[in-house]
C-alpha cells in the first residue's frame, strides 16, 4: 500500500498554447518523492518549477503523463474527487499570502477547516497552531493589520491546519526579508517533521535548497539534476 | 507614443473598452433620444394645435345693416405750413342708402402739432357756439350727435386749426370717424368704397397659402319663426352660404337631397318638428314682419358643425351654442331677403335689432404648407393675416384664430421642450453615475498595468495624459454611437414618419447638443474617477485611498440635500407654488409650469438614494457577528463577513441600482397618474362612461328605449338627462337671466357621474343631491349664476321652464345648494333640478341625452358596449354614442395630450439597459477586483458552484437593497413630478401606483442580476488556481 504522502510522477508533459504554436513548459521523466521527505525544486526563471508544483497540487491537468498522490492518479479522478483530495491531503503555501482580506486570521484558517468538514477540535487546533507559529494573539486581526511575515505565517497555518500529507510551497519566502524568510523555512520544516508530511518547495534560493533532503534542478522544463543530500542516507 | 499605447490598450482589451463606453453610449443615447423625441413632438405640434380649429380666420364685416353712410374729409391748405398758419378742415357726411341712419355721431380732432381754433366749428354753414372742439369733447373725446340722417341727406361740417410749428398737413393726418345706432363700430373718413362680400372673398382667395375663403351669413330669428302650416318651437337660425362652403366643411352633413340655389336646406330637428321633407315648403317670419317661403331641397345634420355654431360673442367666444332649428339658403337670397328685412326693422323709430345678422368671410389656410414648428408656422400665418387685412382695409376686422392658437402652441412647445428635457435629465445623470462606477471598477483593474508603467518611468503627468486620451477616445466613440442609438430609439417610439418631419438642421442641433451633454457628463465622470485612482496609487496609500469616503459621504451632503428639499417643499406648499396656470388653445392661454421646481424631484432622487445607500451600509456594518457555528459553514462565513466588512462596496452598487429603480418607479407612477388624470378628465367631460344622444335624423325619444338592456352589459346603469343651452330663465328679486338647466334623477346621477365634493360649495355632493331628492321642487345653482342674480342658499327664485316652447311655465324654487361645476356638461350647467319635478311641470320635454355607467370599465368592455348600442337592430342608426375613450382621443390640442407614454417607453428602455449594465459591471467587476479571492477559494477546495452562489448572493443583496431604496425614493420623486406638472391637468391628478409596472421594473432588475450572475458563473469556471503561483 502506498503511503499517503508519496508522490509519483510519470512521463509528465505540459504544453502551453501560444500564438506561435504549442510551447513545451515541462517534460518530466518518472519521479518518485517518498512520503515524509522534503525536496527543493530549483532552476532559473521560466524553467517550469511552478508548473511542476501546480501539477503536483492538482491545480491543473497535464498534456500527458500523470501525477499520483498516495497512489491516486489525479488524472483518473473526477473534478470533485480531485478537489476532495486537494482539500484533505494537500496544503499549498504561495509566495503571496492570499489570505481573504475580509476575514480575520482565525476565520481564514477556520474556512479551510470548514471546507474539510469542520472537525470538532477546529477551534483548539487553530489556536494551538497560531500560538505555535508565534501569532497566537493576532487571530482576530484582518490581514491588512498584519506585517508581511505575520501574514505568511498565517498562510502557513491555513495550509497545514487540516494536517495534509503533502505540503507544497511556491517561493514561500520570496516576499520576505532574510530574517523572516529563515523563520518561515524553519517553521515549514518543523511542521513537516511534526506531521510526517511530504514537503516540496520551489525556490531560487540555493541556501534554502541546501537545507532540503533532495534537490531537483530543472532547465527548460526538463529535470537535469536529481540529487539527495549525503546525510539523508 | 501615448496615442499608440492608448490605441493598443483599447483594441487589445475590447471587453474593458466596451464596458467603459457603454455608460457613455447609453447616456448620450438617452439624452439624444429625448431631444429627438421633443423634436418629433414639436414637429406634430402645429397640426395638433390647429386640428380642433373650425375656422382659421374670420373676416367680420362691420357694415351696418341699415344705412350706407360715407364721410369725406378735406383740408385747406394741403402740404407745408408755417407756424401760426390756419388750416380749415371740411367734412361731408352723406347717407347714400334708402333707409335713415339713427343717432349718427361724428368725431374729429386736430393732429399733433395743431390746435383747434375756438369758435371755428360750423355745421351746414351755421356757426356752433362751442369754445372747445364740439367734435371731440372732454377726456373721453366724445363726438357730436347729429341725430337722424335721412336717406339721401347729407351734412357739411368744418372747423379750423392752427399750426403750433412748421410742418406738413394732409387729410389723412386728421382723425375723423362716424358711427350710428345701427353700427357702433366707428368708420373712418375717406374710407375705401365697401367691397362686396363675394368680391372680398375672391380677393382673399388670391392671397398665397389661402386654401379657402367663402362668405358665411347668419341671423337668429325669433321663436316660432320657422313654420310649415304650424310653427316649430324654439328660435331659428338662418344661414346663408353657398355650395363651396358646404364642400369644404365635412361637419355640414347633407343627410338627404342636395344644396340648390333658391331653395333651403333644413336641419333634421326642424324637419322632424315640422314633419316636412324634400320638396315641401317652409315659411320664415322675418324681423320686419314679412314672410319668406322656401322649398326644401335637403335635410342636414348640423350637430357637429362647429364653424356654424361656435359663438362669435366675446363673452362666450368659441362656445358651441347649438340651435336645433336651422335652415340654410344661398348668399344671394340671404342678401336679397334677410338683410333688407333687418334694415327695415332696425330703422323703425324706437326699434333696435339686438342681434344683427353676422356677415363674414371664413378663411382656411393651406395647413399642409405650415411649418411643423408652431413658432415658424405662427410667423407664416401672421404674414398671411397681414396680407388679408390689407385688402380693403378699414371696413371690417379680422379674427386670426389660427395665429392665436399657434401663439399658444408655440408657448406650449417651449414648455414641452423644457419639461421633457428636465424629465430626460435624470437619465443623463444616471449615465454619468454609471460611467463613474464603471470607471471606479475598471480603474482598480488597471492598477497592475499602471504600476508597470510607473516602474518603467511613467510620471503622474504621463498617466493623466494617457487617461485623458483614453477617456476622450471612449467618450467620443460612445457619443457618436449614442447619437445614432438615440435617433433609432426615438424613431422606434415615435415612428419614422414623425421624425422625418423634423428639419435636418434641427436634428443636427439636437444630436450635437445630446452628444456634448452626454460626452461632458460621462467623460468628466470617467476622467475624475480615473485621476483619483492614479493619484491614490502614486501616494502609495492604498488603505487611505480606497477606504477614504467620497466628499458627499464625509460631509453628509446627502442629508443636507434631503433637509434642503424638505424645507423648499414646505415653503412651496405654503405659498401654493405648485399651482401653475392651466392652459388651453381654446382660451388662448399657454400652460405656465414652474419648471424650476423640477429640481426638487431630481434632488430627492439623488439625495434620497445616496442616503438610502448610506443607511444600507450602516445597517450592514452593524450586523451581529453571528454565532460561533458560522465559522463551520464556509458559504455563510464568506457571505456574512463580506457584506458586513465590505458594506460600502455593496452600498455603492445598491445606491446605483436604487437610482435606476427610483427613476423607473417615478416615471411609471407619473405616467399612470397622468393617464388616470386624462381618463378622469375625459370621464368628467362626458359625465360617465358613455353618453348617448338621439341622432338628429331620427325623431328618437331616448326615454323610449331600455338602453341598459340594449347595451348587453351586466350592471350597466343609465340616467336620462334633460338639458339645454339657455333653456330656462331665472328670475330673482333683483334681476332676470337666461340660463342652462339640467334635470336629473339625483340618486342615479350620483351613481353614474364622477361627482366630487369639491364641486359643491355648500356641503358634500351626497348632501346636495340628497336635498334635491327629498325636496324635488328645489334647485341647485352654480355659484356663478347665483352671484349674477344675487341669490344664495335659502332664497326662493322663479324658474321659467320649457323656455320658448308651447309648454313653458314659471315655477318657484328654493335654492338649496350651490355648485362650482358639474360633470357631463361641457357647455356648462347653471341650474340643477330633480327630473321628476321637471317632468311634472313640463311633461313634453324629452331627455337631451342618456348617461350610462358600466360595471366592467375596461376599454374592451366599453368598446363592446358602444358597438352593441350602435349596431343593435332596435337602435341601429338612431343613436349617437360617445365613450370616454373617444373623448380622450379627441383632445389633441393641449399640452396634456403630449406623448408622455412615449417618453416613459424611451426612458424605461434605457433605464432597463442601464440596470442590466450596472449589474453586469458589478458582477464582472467583482470578478476583476476579487479574482484572486475566488481563485484562492478554488485552491482551498471550494466548489465553483459555491463561489457562483456567493457572487449571486452578493448581487442579490444589492438588488434587494436597490429596490428597497429605489421604490420609496421613486414614489417621492413621482409625487414631486405630479405636483410640479399639475397645471397640465384639468382635474387634480390622482396618485396612481401601477403595481404591474413596478413589478416589471423590479423583475427586470432581478432578471438582469440573474443573467449577469449566470454569465459570470461561466467565468468562475474558467478561473485557474495556477494564477496564484504567479508573482503579484
Amino acid at each position: 500500500m502506498t503511503a499517503p504522502g508519496t508522490i509519483r510522477v510519470r512521463s509528465l508533459v505540459v504544453d502551453f498554447a501560444t500564438q506561435s504554436g504549442p510551447l513545451r513548459a515541462l517534460d518530466c521523466a518518472d519521479l518518485t518523492i517518498r512520503a515524509g521527505t522534503n525536496l527543493a525544486i530549483v532552476g532559473p526563471s521560466g524553467c517550469g518549477k511552478s508548473t511542476l508544483l501546480c501539477m503536483l497540487a492538482g491545480l491543473a491537468q497535464p498534456s500527458s503523463g500523470s501525477v499520483e498522490i498516495g497512489g491516486a492518479s489525479l488524472a483518473d479522478l473526477s473534478e470533485a474527487a480531485r478537489i476532495a483530495l486537494r482539500k484533505d491531503s494537500i496544503g499549498v503555501v504561495y509566495q503571496a499570502d492570499n489570505l481573504l482580506p475580509f476575514l480575520t486570521v482565525t476565520e481564514n484558517i477556520r474556512l479551510q477547516l470548514a471546507l474539510c468538514g469542520a472537525p470538532a477540535d477546529a477551534a483548539a487546533r487553530t489556536a494551538d497552531l497560531l500560538r505555535r507559529l508565534g501569532i497566537g494573539d493576532l487571530g482576530d486581526r484582518l490581514p491588512d493589520q498584519l506585517s508581511g511575515g505575520q501574514r505568511q505565517r498565517a498562510a502557513i497555518v491555513r495550509a497545514i491546519i487540516h494536517r495534509p500529507a503533502v505540503i507544497l510551497a511556491d517561493e514561500p519566502t520570496g516576499a520576505l526579508d532574510t530574517k523572516n524568510a529563515a523563520g518561515v523555512i524553519d517553521l515549514l520544516l518543523e511542521v513537516q517533521r511534526l506531521l510526517g508530511a511530504t514537503l516540496v518547495i520551489v525556490t531560487h534560493d540555493p541556501a534554502l535548497a541546501s537545507r532540503m533532503q533532495r534537490r531537483l534542478t530543472l532547465r527548460a522544463g526538463v529535470v537535469v539534476q536529481d540529487s539527495e543530500r549525503a546525510d539523508v542516507h | 507614443m501615448f496615442i499608440r499605447f492608448v490605441t493598443a490598450d483599447l483594441i487589445r482589451n475590447p471587453r474593458r473598452t466596451l464596458s467603459t463606453a457603454i455608460g457613455v453610449l447609453l447616456g448620450t443615447g438617452l439624452f439624444c433620444a429625448v431631444l429627438f423625441f421633443v423634436d418629433g413632438l414639436s414637429a406634430s405640434m402645429t397640426q395638433r394645435a390647429v386640428a380642433p380649429l373650425p375656422i382659421d380666420m374670420q373676416r367680420i364685416l362691420t357694415e351696418p345693416v341699415a344705412g350706407d353712410l360715407r364721410l369725406d374729409l378735406a383740408v385747406d391748405p394741403v402740404g407745408a405750413v408755417q407756424a401760426g398758419a390756419v388750416v380749415t378742415v371740411r367734412m361731408q357726411l352723406l347717407n347714400r342708402g334708402d333707409v335713415p341712419a339713427n343717432e349718427v355721431t361724428l368725431r374729429s380732432a386736430p393732429p399733433q402739432g395743431f390746435r383747434f381754433v375756438a369758435g371755428s366749428a360750423m355745421i351746414d354753414g351755421r356757426s356752433l357756439a362751442d369754445k372747445g372742439n364740439p367734435f371731440s369733447k372732454g377726456q373721453t373725446q366724445a363726438g357730436m350727435n347729429l341725430g337722424v340722417l335721412a336717406a339721401g341727406q347729407s351734412v357739411r361740417l368744418s372747423y379750423q386749426m392752427v399750426a403750433d410749428q412748421a410742418g406738413d398737413i394732409s387729410p389723412d393726418r386728421v382723425a375723423a370717424t362716424f358711427s350710428t345706432r345701427e353700427s357702433l363700430f366707428p368708420v373712418a373718413a375717406n374710407a375705401d368704397e365697401r367691397t362686396d362680400l363675394s368680391a372680398l372673398a375672391a380677393q382673399v382667395m388670391a392671397v398665397d397659402n389661402v386654401a379657402f375663403a367663402s362668405a358665411l351669413m347668419f341671423a337668429d330669428l325669433a321663436p316660432e319663426a320657422l313654420g310649415a302650416g304650424h310653427p316649430a318651437a324654439g328660435p331659428l337660425r338662418v344661414f346663408g352660404f353657398d355650395a363651396d362652403y358646404t364642400a369644404q366643411d365635412a361637419t355640414i352633413r347633407i343627410v338627404a337631397g342636395a344644396q340648390r340655389p333658391g331653395a333651403a336646406m333644413i336641419s333634421a330637428e326642424a324637419a322632424t318638428a315640422l314633419a316636412v321633407t324634400i320638396g315641401d315648403q317652409v315659411t320664415v317670419a322675418l324681423p320686419d314682419g314679412s314672410i319668406m317661403v322656401l322649398p326644401v331641397s335637403a335635410i342636414l345634420d348640423l350637430t357637429a358643425a362647429r364653424s356654424l355654431f361656435i359663438s362669435r360673442r366675446g363673452a362666450d367666444f368659441e362656445s358651441f351654442l347649438y340651435v336645433p332649428n336651422a335652415i340654410v339658403i344661398d348668399t344671394a337670397r340671404f342678401s336679397a331677403t334677410i338683410l333688407p328685412a333687418y334694415a327695415r326693422a332696425a330703422t323703425q323709430r324706437g326699434e333696435r335689432v339686438k342681434s344683427p345678422p353676422v356677415r363674414e368671410i371664413d378663411i382656411g389656410i393651406a395647413r399642409d404648407l405650415l411649418n411643423a414648428e408652431p413658432a415658424v408656422a405662427l410667423i407664416q400665418t401672421q404674414a398671411i393675416a397681414a396680407e388679408i387685412a390689407a385688402i380693403a382695409g378699414g371696413q371690417d376686422f379680422l379674427i386670426d384664430n389660427i395665429s392665436n392658437t399657434l401663439a399658444v402652441a408655440r408657448e406650449d412647445a417651449n414648455v414641452a421642450k423644457r419639461m421633457f428635457a428636465a424629465l430626460g435629465l435624470p437619465g443623463a445623470m444616471l449615465a454619468a453615475m454609471l460611467s463613474a462606477y464603471a470607471g471606479m471598477v475598471l480603474g482598480a483593474a488597471q492598477r497592475r498595468e499602471r504600476a508597470t508603467l510607473r516602474i518603467r518611468g511613467a510620471s503622474r503627468g504621463n498617466l493623466l495624459v494617457m487617461l485623458a486620451l483614453r477617456v476622450s477616445a471612449i467618450t467620443a466613440a460612445g457619443a457618436v454611437i449614442g447619437v445614432g442609438l438615440g435617433y433609432l430609439s426615438a424613431s422606434t417610439v415615435l415612428g419614422h414618419e414623425t421624425l422625418a418631419r423634423v428639419t435636418p438642421g434641427r436634428l443636427l442641433l439636437s444630436g450635437l447638443l445630446g452628444a456634448v451633454v452626454g460626452l461632458m457628463a460621462t467623460g468628466s465622470a470617467l476622467y475624475l474617477t480615473g485621476r483619483r485612482s492614479i493619484d491614490a496609487e502614486i501616494n502609495q496609500d492604498r488603505a487611505r485611498l480606497w477606504g477614504a469616503a467620497p466628499v458627499w459621504r464625509r460631509y453628509g451632503l446627502d442629508v443636507a440635500a434631503l433637509i434642503g428639499v424638505g424645507a423648499v417643499t414646505l415653503i412651496v406648499l405654503a405659498r401654493s407654488g405648485f399651482e401653475g396656470t392651466p392652459g388651453s388653445v381654446y382660451v388662448g392661454q399657454a400652460v405656465q409650469l414652474p419648471l424650476w421646481l423640477l429640481v426638487l424631484p431630481i434632488g430627492i432622487w439623488v439625495a434620497g438614494c445616496l442616503f438610502g445607500g448610506r443607511l444600507f451600509a450602516k445597517v450592514l456594518e452593524r450586523l451581529p457577528s453571528g454565532p460561533m457555528t458560522l465559522l463551520d459553514r464556509p458559504f455563510a462565513l464568506l457571505f456574512w463577513r463580506s457584506i458586513q466588512r465590505r458594506s460600502w462596496a455593496l452600498a455603492d452598487v445598491a445606491t446605483l441600482l436604487g437610482l435606476i429603480v427610483a427613476l423607473g418607479t417615478s416615471l411609471a407612477v407619473f405616467t399612470a397618474s397622468y393617464d388616470a388624470a386624462k381618463s378622469a378628465d375625459a370621464l368628467y367631460t362626458l359625465g360617465s362612461d358613455i353618453k348617448i344622444t338621439a341622432s338628429p335624423t331620427h325623431a328618437t325619444d331616448l326615454g323610449a328605449f331600455d338602453l341598459a338592456a340594449v347595451s348587453g352589459s351586466d350592471g350597466a346603469r343609465t340616467i336620462p338627462v334633460i338639458y339645454g343651452v339657455q333653456n330656462i330663465v331665472l328670475r330673482s328679486d333683483r334681476t332676470t337671466e337666461v340660463a342652462n338647466l339640467a334635470a336629473i334623477d339625483p340618486v342615479q346621477f350620483a351613481a353614474v357621474a364622477p361627482l366630487s365634493d369639491a364641486d359643491f360649495s355648500t356641503g358634500s355632493a351626497r348632501l346636495a343631491l340628497g336635498l334635491l331628492q327629498d325636496r324635488p321642487d328645489t334647485v341647485l345653482l352654480s355659484t356663478d349664476i347665483a352671484g349674477f342674480i344675487k341669490v344664495t342658499v335659502g332664497d326662493t327664485i322663479h324658474v321659467l321652464l320649457g323656455r320658448n316652447t308651447a309648454g313653458q311655465v314659471e315655477v318657484p324654487a328654493e335654492v338649496v345648494g350651490l355648485f362650482e361645476r358639474l360633470p357631463g356638461f361641457p357647455e356648462g350647467a347653471d341650474a340643477l333640478m330633480n327630473l321628476r319635478h321637471h317632468a311634472a311641470m313640463v311633461p313634453a320635454t324629452t331627455p337631451a341625452f342618456v348617461l350610462m355607467s358600466l360595471a366592467d370599465r375596461t376599454p374592451l368592455a366599453l368598446q363592446q358596449t358602444v358597438s352593441r348600442l350602435q349596431n343593435d337592430p332596435s337602435t341601429a342608426g338612431m343613436l349617437q354614442v360617445q365613450s370616454r375613450l373617444t373623448t380622450l382621443a379627441k383632445d389633441q390640442s393641449s399640452l396634456a395630450a403630449l406623448n408622455i407614454g412615449g417618453l416613459l417607453t424611451l426612458d424605461s428602455g434605457y433605464v432597463l439597459a442601464m440596470g442590466t449594465v450596472t449589474m453586469a459591471i458589478f458582477v464582472f467587476g467583482l470578478l476583476l477586483q476579487r479574482r484572486r479571492e475566488y481563485v484562492t477559494l478554488k485552491a482551498l477546495g471550494m466548489a465553483s458552484g459555491t463561489i457562483r452562489t456567493f457572487i449571486a448572493a452578493e448581487a442579490g443583496s444589492a438588488v434587494v437593497a436597490g429596490c428597497l431604496i429605489g421604490l420609496p425614493v421613486g414614489l417621492g420623486m413621482a409625487w414631486y413630478f405630479i405636483n410640479v406638472l399639475r397645471p397640465l391637468f384639468v382635474l387634480d391628478p390622482p396618485f396612481q401606483i401601477p403595481l404591474a409596472s413596478l413589478g416589471a421594473i423590479i423583475l427586470s432588475v432581478i432578471a438582469a442580476a440573474a443573467i449577469a450572475s449566470y454569465a459570470a458563473s461561466a467565468l468562475v469556471d474558467r478561473l485557474r488556481a495556477t494564477e496564484l503561483l504567479r508573482d503579484d
